[in-house]
Order: C-alpha cells, then sequence, then structure tokens
C-alpha cells in the first residue's frame, strides 16, 4: 500500500535519511523503532510531504507521491498524528477534529457520520469535545491528535511517537485505543514510531529499526 | 474645555477609525505571512488616490451623491483586487523563505518604487475630492456642527471592518483556514490546507483594506506624496503596540493612539506628531511583546 524505495533526506546540508525503504501492507500495522534523532519524525514528514526529497521514491497505493503536493495527501485518505500533537490551540477540540474533513470539501453528513466514527473510538474525547485545545493536558491532546488523524486516514494513519511523554496509566489507555481501533478498523493500516520497543509488540504485526537514518527490517 | 475636548474626542474616533483601517490589514498579513509589509502605506495612498479620481469622475455625473459613497468601495476593491495577487505572487512569494532583513528590504523597496509611480500617475499637486462628505451632509452634536460622515460613516465602517474580520476568522471555514496556517504553517499543511492559497488571499484581503483605508481619508485630507509614509509609521505604531497579529487589539489601540493624538491636537499641538511614539516606547518598555501580544514559544 505504502513503499518508501530509496528516500534520501537532507534537512540543512545534513543527510537525515539514507536510502530508507519501507513497505505497509494493505490494513497492516508497522513499527518504526528508533533511539531519538534516529530519522523517525523525519520518514513520517517526508511521507505527509513536509520535507522534499532528496531521492528515492514514495508511492501510495501505486502512486508516486512526488506528484502529490503535501496539502493533497490527506485526501488519499492518509491521516497524521505529529509529534508534539500541534493541534490549533485556538480551536476547540471539535473544530479541530473537523477541519482536516472540511478542508476536504466533504459533504455535512460525511464529516458527521466521520466524527461519530472517531468518537465511538476514543468516547473519552467526546467528554471535552468543546473544549479548547490550548487547554487541553498531554494525554488528552495526543488523543485528540489521534482522533484528528482518524478523520481523513481511513486507509492509513501515521502517529509520531504517541507514547513519548505520556505517564504510563496514560499510555496504558492510549495502548487500549489503539487496540479498540484494531478491532473497530480492521482495514485500516496504521505506521508507529517509538523509542521504547516494548510498548508496541501487542499491537503490531512488523517492524522497523531506524538508526542514523538507515532503515532495516527487525522483530520486536 | 469641556467643548474642546469633546471636539478632541470626535475626531479622535473618526483619526482611529482610519488608522485601524490600515492597522488591521498590516496585522492580518503579518500573522499569516510573517512578513512586515512597508509597501502597506502605499496600498493606502494609492487607494485614496484612485478613490479621489474615481469621484471627480462621479461628481460630473448627474447621480453624484448617490455615486460618492460606492466609489470609495470600488476603489479599493480596484487597487487590493490588482495590486495584492500581482505583488503576492510576483514578489512576496520568492522571499517567504529568506531572512527577515532581505524581507523588510524587498518591501521597502516596492513602496519607494509605487511612491514614484503615483508621482508619475497623480503629480505633486494636492488632490482634494469631498464628494462623500457633501454627500452625508452635516449633523449638529450638541453645540457643534460635525460633519456625518466622520461622525457617524468612519467609526461605522471601522466597527463593520472589525466584526466582520471577526466572524469571518472564527464562523467560517475560508477563515478558520487562515488561523490554522497562522499558528502552525506545517500542521495546517499536513492537514491538507494549501497554505500559498492563503497567503494570497490573506494578502489580498489586507491590500484591500488598506486601499479602503486610504479611500475613506482622501475625502477629508488633501493627497500629497508621502501621505502613505505617515499611515505605515502610524500603522507600524498601533501594531506594535497592540501585539503583532492582534486583530482586536489593533482597534483598541488605534482608539488609544487616535484619541492622544487628536487630544494633542487640541491641548499640546507641538507634541501632535510625538504621542503616538511616545504611547507605543512606553507600552513596548512594559510589555515587550505588545499589549495584547503573547511571547512567541521557540519552536525547534
Amino acid at each position: 500500500m505504502l513503499t518508501l524505495e530509496g528516500v534520501d533526506v537532507a534537512i540543512a546540508g545534513t543527510r537525515v535519511l539514507r536510502g530508507v525503504d519501507l513497505r505497509i501492507d494493505h490494513s497492516g500495522r508497522v513499527a518504526l523503532v528508533g533511539r531519538n534523532g534516529a530519522g523517525k519524525t523525519t520518514t513520517l514528514r517526508a511521507i505527509m510531504g513536509l520535507v522534499p526529497l532528496a531521492g528515492g521514491r514514495i508511492a501510495f497505493e501505486g502512486q508516486d507521491l512526488g506528484a502529490v503536493p503535501a496539502h493533497r495527501r490527506t485526501g488519499l485518505a492518509i491521516g497524521y498524528a505529529p509529534e508534539e500533537r500541534r493541534l490549533f490551540s485556538s480551536f476547540t477540540v471539535e473544530e479541530n477534529l473537523r477541519l482536516p474533513a472540511e478542508v476536504l470539501g466533504l459533504p455535512a453528513a460525511e464529516v458527521a457520520r466521520r466524527l461519530d466514527k472517531t468518537y465511538a473510538v476514543l468516547p473519552e474525547i467526546a467528554e471535552f469535545k468543546d473544549r479548547k485545545a490550548g487547554g487541553l493536558s498531554g494525554g488528552q491532546g495526543k488523543m485528540v491528535a489521534l482522533g484528528r488523524a482518524l478523520m481523513t486516514g481511513t486507509k492509513l494513519v501515521l502517529l509520531d511517537e504517541p507514547f513519548q511523554g505520556l505517564a504510563p496509566a496514560l499510555a496504558r489507555r492510549y495502548a487500549e485505543t489503539l487496540m479498540r481501533l484494531r478491532e473497530a478498523e480492521p482495514e485500516l493500516a496504521i505506521l508507529i514510531t517509538e523509542s521504547n520497543p516494548d510498548l508496541l509488540k501487542p499491537m503490531v504485526d512488523s517492524a522497523y529499526l531506524i538508526e542514523r537514518g538507515e532503515v532495516h527490517p527487525t522483530t520486536l | 474645555m469641556t467643548l474642546l475636548l469633546f471636539l478632541a474626542i470626535l475626531d479622535g474616533l473618526a483619526y482611529a477609525a482610519q488608522v485601524f483601517m490600515v492597522a488591521v490589514g498590516l496585522t492580518l498579513i503579518f500573522g499569516v505571512l510573517r512578513i512586515l509589509n512597508v509597501a502597506h502605506g502605499s496600498f493606502f495612498a494609492i487607494g485614496g488616490y484612485v478613490a479621489a479620481t474615481l469621484g471627480t469622475w462621479a461628481a460630473a455625473t448627474a447621480a453624484a451623491p448617490v455615486l460618492a459613497l460606492p466609489v470609495l468601495l470600488l476603489a479599493a476593491v480596484m487597487v487590493g483586487g490588482v495590486l495584492g495577487p500581482a505583488i503576492e505572487r510576483l514578489v512576496l512569494a520568492r522571499i517567504y523563505t529568506k531572512e527577515h532583513v532581505l524581507q523588510l528590504l524587498v518591501t521597502f523597496a516596492l513602496f519607494m518604487i509605487l511612491e514614484d509611480v503615483q508621482k508619475l500617475v497623480w503629480g505633486v499637486q494636492p488632490i482634494f475630492q469631498d464628494g462623500p462628505v457633501r454627500a452625508l451632509g452635516q449633523v449638529e452634536v450638541g453645540d457643534i456642527i460635525y460633519t456625518a460622515y466622520q461622525l457617524y460613516l468612519l467609526p461605522g465602517v471601522a466597527l463593520a471592518t472589525l466584526f466582520g474580520l471577526m466572524w469571518f476568522l472564527r464562523r467560517t471555514l475560508t477563515g478558520r483556514v487562515i488561523v490554522a496556517v497562522t499558528e502552525d504553517r506545517e500542521a495546517a499543511t499536513a492537514m491538507g490546507i494549501d497554505a500559498n492559497r492563503v497567503y494570497l488571499l490573506t494578502f489580498t484581503v489586507g491590500t484591500v483594506l488598506a486601499a479602503l483605508g486610504g479611500a475613506l481619508a482622501s475625502p477629508t485630507t488633501s493627497l500629497v506624496p508621502g501621505v502613505g509614509v505617515n499611515m505605515i509609521v502610524l500603522s507600524f505604531a498601533v501594531v506594535a503596540t497592540a501585539g503583532l497579529g492582534q486583530i482586536e487589539g489593533a482597534m483598541l489601540t488605534a482608539l488609544l493612539i487616535g484619541l492622544g493624538r487628536s487630544v494633542a491636537v487640541y491641548f499640546a499641538p507641538e507634541f501632535e506628531v510625538v504621542i503616538p511614539y511616545i504611547i507605543m516606547v512606553a507600552v513596548l518598555l512594559i510589555r515587550p511583546h505588545g499589549l495584547f501580544g503573547r511571547p512567541e514559544l521557540r519552536r525547534v
């Protein structure tokens, strides 16, 4: 479904990704594990088109993403929850969820349907849907960022270090949510990055290790 | 004394309304594009000149009083609709990733070029066209005779602009998209927003507002070379005092500076020119990010 072939990325003259090969199958759940600074975030940003490729190729369902500008990629049914949440702080939680779906020009009924589906997987965020995103705690924000990714990511979601900075109890809640998502959306492919592989073991079926910008298949 | 103070307040309100129209566009553009646009003052001046030219033409027709006000809006839309997109696409789009110093120099160069364009087209003699003021007539406030244009129209347009913008930014999808790009361009792009289109739209809206400010000012003042300089400097003072990117704050600060200036005109005329900057310096010494601004969190 998603393939990266020999992807090179340089940021400010420094090579951050070196010949990355990575592949996610339809409904696959893939972990990308590596230390801080290894290139996990850059890999996801490259998939979303937020950094230019210095070489290689990224394809989604056979289509070369090089021809798809960054702002068109959510339209391919890809959702993205960046590291550090990156919610729009002056919007309410629900406005944050709606925005990417409305920007796609989806009909109101479809936006409402996706919103219901998102709240079904993440019931706790429905409780504070009218609060401003700027006032959320770290754990709440992570849940909303996941929900926002699900609003457009009906085929693939990219989750960048979702467990980073979560207290153990919250991390467990987040993991339970991902298991619930697996039951609710068995077709959905997921790519999760994480520095601690143990957390991801129960919820992925394959894994890659990233070290200094180089990626190799691994087992957790 | 009370009478003078009353007059000063009326003058101050009308003046604040004009300054707000220019400052709000400047602050909106800065909020989204992160560029301090020196050429914004040129849009004010050219808006005024085009309004005066159209107004002179309209005054010669039979429908003069009816056309006087729509002509102001028409001038603003023409100037903003042509200059805004042209300058954003051809010039600014090339320098978004460059250093701030270069951006400032480029918009300053644009300002100088547009300043000479004004002299080429309209010459250096003062131009005055008060059709819109005469069309609305005069009102008596207590013992004072005042123009309805300055008493009602200018503050009315400024308030309508403020509330219209707030409604647009909060309640419409296009407005929320602009706010999203203002907060976090990369996250907005990842959510499917075409930031380049948002830049173009925001710059055009800001340009129309500056041109409307100039069009509205033209019936109350003579247009001479340099009129854009005064306005851009004063607008910078308002925007910096309010905090960059603050729309409601720009309104309150325009009031503060407009009233401060007109009180000075009546009671201490030698301070007229410096009073806005004294206010600005006093505010920035105490609150370096402006009255309503927040220190920006640094993102690595």
